[in-house]
């Protein structure tokens, strides 16, 4: 069923590969596709033979070296990699949990891999075919054509950024759009200025080691008063047996600025575990505001939870200045663990932090996943709105803080995490953390748990909904409050995987 | 884990030396395994997850007196008299109960002739976990004195059981007590707890209580904690619920007590069971008060509504940490979780921690907690009918802990309660 691009300028179709093609039909005729689906396995996983540039396995000063050589880095970032792998050897593992931290051997992971030829493209044509083989797999919009769907993207392959498009039309309006390493060459003053500035180098292990051997990622920097025309979007999926991804990604809004970044992955299917070991810093500064969604559909395992992605993430954001702005937004459905709490310090007067997610654990994932609103200044705001769901074996937890400082006065919270469950093997916890030093503060926190009703599946049934499409119709349903927030096409193509993952779960 | 004060040492020695022979075998065994568990961790640090807001180690720092004898009650005026309670009324010295006392069905005894019968054995340490409860352990290890108050089958006990708890400290004292209630098939008994204390040097009551309740019994637990600023308390409290059976606990801790933790556990043994946990914190000072419950079902069918609300001034910190755990079998649960707090002062700190841990699907479980102040709507409503801020607030305060108060069974300890909490905040306005 190949489908024109006909909606209102913006087509979304890179993220879900072949499926992009059916996202569009899927608003009239969801109930096909949900049976096509439902005998599939993990869609995404093949792999691309691309000869690729692999670091030893291991870890040791000389893979850093080797690393900063090969990306031809200046010595302070260098020196910044080791005194990050320094705090790496000196932390040890967390413990605090709520799952079995599976024992992961660093030196069995090769910490760098690039596609061999990556000299820089003028053209499309100049580029290795087989590479934009992968990319047409993917769907995601580098050609011409595509430029319809009005989405920029930096598309990283495994580590280095191959392809860029969009730079030019961003270039006039003063928006930086590019992969780290590429900033680290031209503008280094806001590397060195922001790199590390809301995630230190020695934050926890994982972020440690992310600064230690971060490959790639992308920087943003949007000047003084400039609302970003399109949603910014990176494409990452980790390609090479073995490698974990260690991306670092660093927005800066500028005073006054706006951006709406998405990030979206999959992972091809894989027996071994595969870390992946994100960084991502935002940095808003006074009337600023940084909107930040991810869909995360890493390769979950197969249903003896064999295989699958780790996927330990450090994100955090900092509302430096007053009236900023920073909403983090996640659609959690993939990987075999998944663990990170988006954050948001505010700083500056009135700021404000917003956390929304849906989180789908199956089979035997692991989701312990949720948010930390640091309340520093006077009248800032956070809401934090978390929907898990989790079904089969699926283990589910939202660990949350807030936290109000003496000087927050006025600080504003509410926070609901709602947790459903399907069948009766599964788990969900909530663990929130509230301090409040301020009397003029108001927390709210609330959370309920319970299974789908069985009246409301009756009542379905009754009008002729088969009870599985009934589940995905009030999973969806339940999770809309989170959707609504993502980008509009995002939102749909979210909304499909979450029908989709749930598949089978039932009954 | 602190291993290294000398309170520490002290105790290791204590229980080398201790004379045994008093003890039944499987005493001894209890007594030897919480004794390990106490030696290997010492008193918890704040880097337990269990204690991370709590610092106990000031409290301990004191040369404490650890094996106090009776407390004498001469020229006593018994601060905790509840007026108008028609109770059974039980003093008890220093933890200590000098002979039997029998009401119609109920047995109170000291515990040292009870544990002389062996059929204790089932009900006395059994359910405390010591490897993860470091004060319990080392009350398990060391206690020397306490009750056990058993109810028979069928007993309904006409009055509630006053217990006041003695303590002399006129010496720095560490004291452990230990109370078992068994309530067996089909019982009903209240009993209510307070505490007075002669004396102003530092006092550090480790208590354990254990309460079993059978099928179709029925337990009311008042625990008020109304003591003076020398006082430091740590309260376990461990309840196991049998099949139809509703265990009702109520903790109020008021001013004065410097530091106040309680842990109150209930492991749902049985079907068809009913919990309510109602707790009110109202403290000002530098008083530390920290409140750790654990509702663990485990079967069917079982309701428990957990509803603690806390009211903080001047420098006073609370702690509030709740858990709520549903295994696998335990289907149609309904568990409630509630926590709210005020904050009138720009010194006090709450750290809520409200958790769910849920392993069945078929279950209705929520927990809510809240932070804030007095509304100002409210309380402007108020003053725009010619009630002045004082007494405006006060009513405010009242109306929040009336959720709590009004839960209580016993119209005088309901009184008596709510006059306690109009005087303190009365105080704080006045100064």
């Amino acid at each position: 069923m190949p489908a024109e691009p006909v909606a209102a300028g913006k087509v979304f179709r890179y993220s879900f590969g072949s499926l992009g093609q059916y996202i569009i039909i899927m608003a009239n005729n969801s109930a096909d596709i949900l049976e096509e689906y439902s005998d599939k396995e993990y869609e995404f996983g093949f792999v691309t033979d691309i000869e690729m540039d692999i670091a030893p396995r291991g870890l040791n000063e000389d893979t850093i070296h080797f690393i900063s050589t090969k990306k031809k880095e200046p010595q302070w970032l260098l020196d910044w990699r080791l005194k990050a792998y320094q705090s790496f050897l000196k932390q040890p593992e967390p413990h605090w949990q709520n799952f079995e931290l599976p024992k992961i051997d660093f030196q069995d992971i090769s910490y760098y891999a690039a596609p061999k030829s990556r000299a820089k493209y003028k053209d499309m044509n100049e580029v290795d075919p087989e590479l934009i083989a992968t990319f047409e797999k993917l769907g995601i919009p580098l050609s011409e054509q595509k430029i319809l769907a009005g989405v920029a993207v930096d598309a990283v392959f495994d580590s280095v950024s191959v392809a860029t498009t969009f730079k030019e039309t961003l270039k006039e309006q003063g928006i930086i759009f590019s992969s780290i390493s590429e900033a680290v060459k031209e503008h280094p003053e806001l590397i060195q200025k922001y790199l590390g500035s809301v995630v230190p180098h020695s934050d926890n292990i994982y972020a440690a080691l992310n600064a230690a051997v971060f490959s790639d990622g992308s920087f943003v920097y949007i000047p003084k008063g400039v609302r970003c025309p399109m949603e910014l979007s990176t494409y990452f999926r980790i390609n090479s047996e073995n490698t974990g991804q260690f991306e670092r990604t660093l927005i800066i809004a500028d005073e006054g600025s706006y951006v709406s970044y998405l990030e979206g992955c999959t992972a091809p299917k894989r027996d071994e575990n595969q870390m992946h070991a994100a960084v991502v810093e935002l940095v808003a500064l006074e009337n600023a505001e940084i909107k930040y969604s991810t869909v995360q559909n890493w390769y979950p395992g197969d249903k003896e939870g064999k295989g699958g992605i780790y996927n330990f993430v450090t994100k955090r954001g900092v509302c430096r200045g007053a009236h900023a702005k920073i909403s983090w937004t996640q659609v959690e459905t993939g990987s075999a663990i998944t663990w990170k709490y988006p954050s948001v310090i505010l700083q500056g007067d009135y700021s404000s932090g917003e956390f929304y997610s849906v989180a789908v654990t199956k089979n035997k994932q692991i989701a312990d996943t949720g948010t930390k609103m640091y309340h520093i200044g006077k009248g800032t705001k956070s809401r934090i709105i978390s929907k898990g769901i989790s079904a089969g074996e699926g283990q589910n937890s939202y660990r949350g803080l807030v936290q109000v400082g003496s000087k927050a006065e006025n600080a504003r919270n509410f926070t609901q995490c709602d947790s459903l469950l399907i069948g009766d093997r599964c788990g969900a916890h909530t663990f929130p953390y509230i301090e409040s030093k301020n009397k003029s503060a108001t927390i709210e926190h609330e959370a309920t748990t319970s299974k789908i009703g069985e009246d409301q599946i009756f009542y379905l049934n009754q009008r002729g909904i088969d009870t599985e499409k009934a589940v995905a119709l009030i999973v969806n349903g339940y999770a809309k409050e989170v959707l609504n927030q993502l980008p509009m096409e995002f939102a749909v193509e979210a909304q499909k995987l979450l029908s989709i993952t749930l598949e089978g779960s039932v009954g | 884990m602190i291993t290294t004060t000398s309170l520490y040492d002290q105790f290791i020695n204590l229980y080398r030396e201790r004379e045994i022979t008093q003890d039944n075998d499987w005493l001894k065994d209890l007594r030897e395994t919480a004794f390990e568990a106490f030696s290997g961790k010492g008193f918890p640090s704040t880097r337990l997850e269990d204690w991370r807001f709590t610092n106990v180690s000031p409290f301990l720092k004191e040369d404490f007196h650890l094996q106090p004898g009776a407390a004498s009650l001469h020229g006593l005026h018994n601060p905790a008299h509840i007026p108008l309670l028609d109770a059974y009324e039980v003093v008890l010295k220093n933890g200590m109960l000098n002979e039997d006392v029998a009401i119609r069905g109920v047995k109170i005894s000291p515990l040292r002739t009870a544990l002389k019968n062996e059929n204790l054995q089932s009900y006395f340490g059994r359910y405390i976990n010591t490897e993860k409860y470091p004060f319990a352990a080392l009350n398990t290890a060391l206690f020397e004195n306490g009750i056990v108050i058993e109810a028979d089958k069928n007993i309904i006990c006409d009055k509630p059981i006053h217990i006041t708890h003695v303590y002399n400290a006129e010496e720095a004292v560490f004291i452990q007590p230990r109370i078992l209630i068994i309530a067996h098939k089909s019982s009903k008994i209240q009993i209510v707890e307070s505490v007075v204390v002669i004396g102003n040097k530092p006092l550090f009551i480790n208590n354990v209580t254990e309460c079993c309740v059978a099928e179709n019994a029925q337990v009311d637990h008042y625990n008020l904690q109304i003591a003076p600023s020398n006082t430091h308390l740590v309260n376990f409290n461990q309840v196991v619920q049998q099949n139809n059976s509703l265990f009702n606990n109520y903790t109020y801790s008021l001013p004065d007590a410097a530091f106040v933790r309680n842990n109150l556990h209930l492991d749902l043994n049985g079907t068809n069971t009913e919990s309510h946990l109602y707790g009110l914190y109202l403290a000002g000072g530098n008083q530390l008060t920290d409140n750790h419950t654990v509702v663990n079902h485990m079967f069917p069918n079982c309701l428990s509504n957990e509803l603690y609300k806390g009211v903080l001034l001047d420098n006073a910190r609370a702690v509030f940490s709740g858990r709520i755990y549903v295994h696998q079998d335990a289907q149609k649960t309904n568990a409630f979780q509630q926590n709210n707090n005020i904050l009138l002062s720009n010194k006090a700190v709450v750290d809520s921690k409200p958790q769910l841990e849920i392993f069945a699907d078929d279950v209705k479980c929520s927990h809510g907690s809240t932070v804030g102040s007095l509304n100002k709507e409210a309380l402007f409503y108020l003053q725009s009918r010619g009630i002045g801020e004082t007494a405006a607030r006060n009513l405010l305060v009242k109306a929040f802990s009336f959720d709590v108060t009004n839960k209580i069974q016993i119209p005088a300890v309901r009184e008596y309660i709510e006059k306690l909490i109009t005087r303190k905040m009365a105080e704080a306005y006045d100064q």
